[in-house]
């Protein structure tokens, strides 16, 4: 039964070695390579040029994980604690967004932050841009606005994996506490809070990824005018300054970076294969 | 020994209509050990949770020590649960699952760690502190919950079908360890289980429960030997219950028949139950026999065989060291302290016949392999 | 959990979904203007949604999104879960390394995914090119004969649909992984003990089992696919376009409403499917609760949605392999059909696309037309493998880097009789000396567009580019060669000096000025929103382009400072080894032709070089408006002499001098 059942496995080893595998030997290759073809570490030593791209994209992509964390965190726990009707039609609500294409949901900001869209319209007619003396308020082009449209983007991804491991609690572990002493509080910070480590981690981890290596987001709500580590790998592939080997040790460097996310999300974590979105 | 510790008064619990507890009563003495008996859905987890705090009665009142404690949450009451799958937390190991609860007082570090020490050591886990939960098998989890809850000194320990995870044997030997916790410890144990032998190994006091109500307080010896009715006489052992009349006080009459019985104080003439433990019937020669019957079915049970006879279409258990070959005539004695009979209630014509014999044992032992109970439906 | 929650936090729950959705519906509420602002209220009106239906770009990337999305859904499915089940019988000891090099491309970046995903095609494309050019060498071989190898591929659907699935897959696994491991591994022995073959066991025992695994997965696939943009926009290449990709183009220039029309669209669509699920299963619930107080010892089990339901799975299994043959056969008549295609990668906003319509309804010949950012962004694709162009409209100096790169081909003017139609004074420059690989397409002028009402000063020199007086009103223009050139300009230096010094100087300027915040952005053709909504008061750009933004914002004016400027031709040519070159020459001799030059003239106000066109242009003008064409206009779109002659081509740079403006570039985004 069981030979039977495995030869499945073949063509997917197949398939993983072509389309996982190869694509990121090509990257590490690419990465230590030169335009003729040698081998080089040049792309790694020029890259100290660039380190204000990384601590621009890492402080960014911070602050957006913590805001959804702090947003997303107690938005999980309260959903968790509603009926559950509420909860099937918040999760679906939660969800939605992600049906409109991401791009969809950025561009919605772009004419809700211009210098005359409809925020500053808003201030204007309230007479608050007068009392500041200023035309507008300078909202897009802003790291604030990166900042805002990565929460906007990722905070799914933070409340879903939190949201399902709080509504799986078991709850007589919650009664155990209380039974022992604990109030409200103390169940919280000693039992809810630990166990959902594991669900903070895969949130930050979802939401991080993508905040920190995101090029779309910067160049439409960031002006493209401070470079991400996103555009900056865009640029070397697509955009206008053509080095696909600098952009592959780019990426390389980026993807360290996950797999260090991935062995702290393991780390602390159960679950390799568990199911991060439903 | 027996002050009064807690007391239900009145208390009614319903779930959108349905009716979980209905007015019970019911008051329970200090280092008593109390069981709650009843099949599924009878009340008794309900009953539970109302003592440790978790659910306050629709109507009716909760005292600990005297004090109405209706409102007072879980953990501000002098009591502590043992739970149904234990709750142990996943994130702390043993040490530290034994701890919380005094980590929660915020007791000194040393005290806390003689108090764990001590408790592992009560319930033989010693050597056991570092482990992780899921490093250890379900009796010693089982432990660690008792443990858990009882390192805090409360005054009454809660057991929520402690056992129902455990395999027959471990079950056993848990029960001997829990009465000789019990007694060491001298506090209340309210113990709750749909398993009759349990009950009655390790009870002072047991209470059966059905349909949100109490059918009968007593111990162990009481409740068996003198049930108030046919739940209780069919739930607690085998019974074989049959229709009777009270002739005159000690004199019963059945299948138009006239017994001898201990029993009395009832109406003349008045129809009632009459129980007769499987084992205390005498199998003798066809004539000698005071009721004649065939034997339909014999199984072999090791100590006794149990045999089905019918008398005049009514099927009675008998078990019987003698072997009686299927299709034999036989005739039976039943000595006078062998009929128990009781007043005829709700539960009259349900229980007691064995013609489904078979069936019957199914069930049982599906109830208990069983392990969820109506928590589940308590929680929505 | 039963404790309800309070005010508080039902507060809060209700603040996230206002942040979730007050942008979306904004975007609603905006599809239903009558204007073409987002942001001003102009009344009530359908006008969008009815050409949204008449936008062919919108339209068929719309489609594009959901082919791909369907079929990558269906395809890693399926894959998905046999290849679960296949994990899954493996022994421990290979399951786990296996399933966490699955896992890659799901905690990986998207990004990364996408270029690795980007160079694996390539790197496939260039091994595959030498492959066929050897094989088609092959004279000997009986093959050849019959079978020609196509020597150039290109990134297009057949990529972006293999990129999904390789994304989409390990969400599938990874939802039906869990089902597999619950799954009593006695079950298949038993089924097969009772008489079912193998096939029999896994329809009847392992789907069933695995059901809502496989559902959840293919959802979450969905999702995926339609959600991403990042892994398309690095393997979907220049020909085939999803929505998101549509998206990101356009908000580069200006963005239609109809984007408004198709997100309501969309979100209405998938807001009427999740009610529709939401009340089935709702009712489904009070039916188990009817049926379980009629039983009441009966325990209340979780009540499984509908689609959980028994023979629901086969049927949507059915439905979408039905669904998604029936879209591949329409994608291949899509794709291979008869009708011959000329791919075309221009500028944005840079043709009157009546004038495509006009090309096919002519010729039959269908346009699939592109834009591409900048000179280098073209050059990036073209490099990359991403851009399967015929024809390509490159600046001067950029068509003498591919001719240099040997990436042109020389064209067959005998095919382009309109050639003749080309001013002397646009034949033979620098760029291609001998005139063998272009046509011109247009020219113009780069210089300073500013917004009277935000500047007090006249403009008159580069300087008020660098002016901190100005801070973070200006808009720096987003490419290498131009924002270097016009510091060079500002300095009083060629724009064509190789002299290192010179360019760090020109460097050292616009990071000074970046320094003190002169640039509120690097933008291209993002600037037509920027200038025309007021929201910037200055930029660089070039002289037609400023016509267009002139006529939807009056305040703005346009110079080109006294320090001169650079004046250009963007010229088409013919890429080597297109795959529609006939088509090719037509669509050059098409766009050629005078009466072609008048109208892209007339629309995206650039010079031409068609002598008849010139001439022809006032009276043209005086036709269609009705009035005098200003001479002030004129001289912006045909630039006089006497102001040409402070203006400077740009040549191609040698290597070095590339990749210092390159280098220095990047520097300066840092």
């Amino acid at each position: 039964m069981k030979s039977k059942l495995n030869r499945f496995a073949i063509p997917y080893v197949v398939w993983m070695a072509l389309f996982v595998v190869t694509p990121i030997l090509l990257m590490v290759i690419y990465a230590f390579s030169s335009v003729d073809g040698g081998f080089t570490l040049d792309n790694f030593t020029s890259m100290g040029e660039y380190l204000p791209v990384f601590t621009r994209s890492f402080k960014l992509a911070i602050i957006a994980t913590l805001i959804c964390l702090l947003m997303g965190y107690p938005m999980a726990y309260f959903m968790a604690k509603e009926g559950p009707r509420f909860q099937r039609v918040a999760m679906a609500l939660i969800m939605l967004p992600m049906w409109m294409n991401f791009l969809l949901r950025t561009y919605a900001w772009m004419s809700i932050l211009e210098n005359n869209g409809l925020i500053n319209q808003l201030l204007g007619a309230l007479g608050i841009l007068d009392a500041l003396g200023t035309d507008h308020v300078q909202l897009i082009r802003t790291q604030a606005a990166v900042v805002l449209g990565m929460v906007y983007n990722y905070l799914p991804f933070m409340i879903l994996p939190i949201y399902s491991v709080i509504v799986k609690l078991d709850h007589s572990l919650l009664e155990a506490a209380r039974d022992l002493g604990a109030n409200s509080l103390n169940v919280f910070r000693k039992v809810i809070f630990p166990l959902s480590i594991p669900a903070i981690i895969s949130g930050v981890t979802m939401v991080f990824v993508p905040s920190v290596s995101t090029f779309a987001i910067s160049r439409l709500l960031g002006g493209g005018e401070e470079l991400m580590l996103g555009d900056l790998i865009e640029q070397q592939f697509l955009g206008g300054a053509y080095d696909p080997y600098l952009g592959a040790a780019i990426s390389m460097v980026m993807m360290v970076i996950v797999v260090v996310c991935m062995v702290l999300m393991n780390h602390f974590g159960e679950g390799e294969e568990q199911a991060v979105m439903l | 020994m027996s002050k009064e510790l807690i007391r239900l008064s009145d208390c009614v619990v319903k779930f959108d209509d349905e009716i979980i507890l209905d007015h019970l009563n019911l008051y329970i003495n200090d280092k008593e050990f109390l069981t709650l008996l009843g099949p599924s859905g009878c009340g008794k987890t309900t009953t539970l949770r109302i003592i440790g705090g978790f659910l306050s009665p629709t109507s009716g009142d909760v005292f600990f020590d005297g004090q109405r404690c209706n409102d007072v949450p879980p953990h501000k009451r002098q009591v502590n649960t043992v739970f149904q799958k234990y709750a142990l937390f996943p994130h702390l190991n043993v040490f530290e699952n034994v701890a919380f609860g005094l980590r929660i007082a915020k007791r000194p570090e040393g005290e806390i760690h003689d108090r764990v020490m001590e408790m592992l050591e009560v319930v033989n886990l010693k050597g056991f502190e570092k482990r992780p939960i899921s490093a250890l098998s379900g009796g010693q989890q089982q432990r660690v919950a008792i443990a858990r809850a009882l390192v805090n000194r409360p005054k009454v320990l809660l057991l929520d079908e402690p056992l129902g995870a455990l395999d027959m044997r471990l079950r056993k030997d848990m029960q001997n360890e829990l009465k000789r916790i019990q007694q060491e410890m001298e506090i209340t144990f309210i113990y709750v289980t749909h398993d009759q032998e349990e009950a009655l190994a390790m009870s002072d006091t047991v209470v059966v429960m059905d349909g949100g109500r109490i059918q009968q307080i007593g111990s162990p010896e009481d409740i068996y030997n003198e049930p108030k009715n046919a739940f209780v006489a069919d739930f607690i052992g085998e019974s074989n219950i049959i229709d009777g009349i009270m002739r005159s006080d000690g004199v019963v009459e059945i299948f138009n028949r006239c017994f001898k019985c201990l029993d009395g104080g009832f109406d003349k003439d008045e129809p009632l139950d009459v129980v007769i433990r499987p084992e205390d019937v005498d199998i003798v020669p066809e004539s000698e026999g005071q009721l004649k019957g065939t034997v339909t079915q014999v199984t072999f049970k090791g100590v006794h065989y149990d045999t089905i006879v019918d008398f005049y279409g009514f099927k009675w258990l008998i078990q019987t060291t003698d072997f009686c070959p299927v299709d034999s005539h036989i005739g039976i004695k039943i000595d006078p302290d062998g009929i128990h009979v009781m007043k005829k209630s709700a539960y009259s014509g349900m229980f007691g016949d064995y013609s489904s014999y078979s069936e019957e044992y199914e069930e049982i032992g599906d109830a208990s392999i069983d392990p969820e109970e109506e928590g589940s439906g308590d929680e929505e | 959990m039963k404790k309800q929650n309070s005010i508080g936090s039902r507060l809060l729950i209700a603040l996230v979904f206002l942040f979730l959705y007050a942008p979306i519906l904004l975007l609603i509420i905006f599809s239903f203007n009558a204007g073409d602002s987002s942001v001003v209220w102009r009344g009530f009106s359908l006008d969008w949604y009815g050409k949204l239906f008449q936008n062919r770009l919108i339209m068929e990337s719309v489609y594009m999104t959901l082919l791909v999305s369907i079929l990558a859904t269906a395809i890693s499915t399926i894959a998905g879960t046999f290849a679960a089940i296949g994990l899954y019988s493996l022994k421990r000891r290979w399951r786990s390394p296996l399933m966490t090099v699955s896992n890659i491309p799901t905690v990986n970046a998207d990004i990364v995914t996408g270029v690795s995903m980007c160079l694996l095609f390539g790197v496939f494309f260039m091994g595959w090119s030498s492959f066929a050019g050897w094989f088609n060498a092959q004279e000997l071989s009986l093959l050849g004969h019959i079978l020609q190898l196509p020597e150039r591929l290109t990134m297009g659907f057949t990529t972006l649909l293999l990129a999904h699935i390789a994304f989409d897959i390990p969400y599938v696994i990874l939802n039906v992984a869990p089902k597999l491991r619950q799954m009593d591994k006695n079950l298949i022995d038993a089924a097969q003990d009772l008489g079912c073959t193998w096939m029999q066991a896994f329809w009847k025992v392992i789907l069933p089992e695995i059901k809502p695994g496989v559902v959840s997965g293919a959802l979450i696939a969905f999702t995926m696919s339609v959600d991403d943009f990042v892994i398309s926009y690095f393997t979907a290449g220049s020909s085939t376009s999803t929505l998101a990709m549509t998206i990101y183009g356009m908000t580069k220039k200006r963005v239609s409403p109809e984007i408004n029309a198709v997100s309501t669209l969309l979100f209405v669509t998938v807001l009427v499917l999740l009610i529709l699920s939401n009340v089935l299963e709702a009712r489904q619930e009070k039916l188990a609760e009817m049926r379980s107080e009629m039983k009441p010892v009966a325990q209340r089990k979780p009540i499984l949605p509908p689609v959980f339901r028994k023979s629901w799975l086969r049927r949507m299994v059915a439905g979408v392999c039905a669904v998604s043959l029936l879209l591949v056969v329409a994608a291949l008549s899509h794709v291979t059909g008869s009708r011959p295609v000329v791919n075309v990668c221009s500028w944005g906003e840079y043709i009157d696309e009546a004038l495509i319509t006009q090309f096919e309804e002519e010729t039959g010949i269908r346009v699939n037309y592109q834009t591409a950012e900048s000179n280098e962004t073209l050059y990036s694709l073209l490099k990359s493998g991403g851009g399967d162009y015929d024809v390509v409209v490159p600046s001067d100096y950029m068509i003498s880097q591919l001719i240099e790169e040997d990436m042109l081909t020389e064209l067959d003017y005998s095919l382009i009789p309109n050639f003749d139609l080309v001013d002397a004074q646009f034949r033979n420059l620098p760029y291609d000396p001998e005139n063998k690989y272009t046509v011109p397409y247009a020219w113009g002028t780069l210089g300073i567009i500013y917004n009277e009402n935000m500047i007090e000063d006249e403009i008159t020199s580069w300087s008020a580019m660098f002016d901190p007086k100005y801070a973070g009103k200006v808009m720096l223009i987003n490419n290498s060669r131009d924002a270097l050139g016009i510091a060079l300009l500002y300095l009083g230096y060629s724009v064509n000096t190789t002299n290192e010094a010179q360019i760090r100087e020109a460097y050292q300027l616009l990071a000074d000025a970046t320094n003190k915040g002169v640039y509120a952005g690097k933008i291209m053709d993002e600037v037509f929103q920027v200038m025309e909504g007021g929201n910037a008061a200055m930029a660089t750009y070039y002289a037609g382009d400023y016509l267009s933004m002139l006529e939807n914002n009056e305040d703005l004016r346009f110079v080109i400072p006294e320090e001169g400027s650079n004046w250009f031709v963007d010229a088409m040519c013919i890429l080597k080894d297109a795959r529609h070159p006939a088509e090719a020459h037509a669509w050059i001799n098409f766009i050629a032709s005078t009466d072609a030059a008048l109208a892209n003239m007339d629309y995206i106000w650039y010079g031409t070089a068609n002598r008849e066109a010139i001439e022809q242009y006032p009276e043209y003008y005086l036709e269609n408006y009705g009035e005098e064409l200003d001479q002030e206009t004129f001289d912006i779109i045909q630039t006089p002499p006497e102001v040409l002659e402070r203006c400077e081509m740009y040549l191609v740079l040698p290597k070095e001098t590339r990749d210092l403006y390159k280098s220095l570039w990047i520097k300066l985004g840092v």
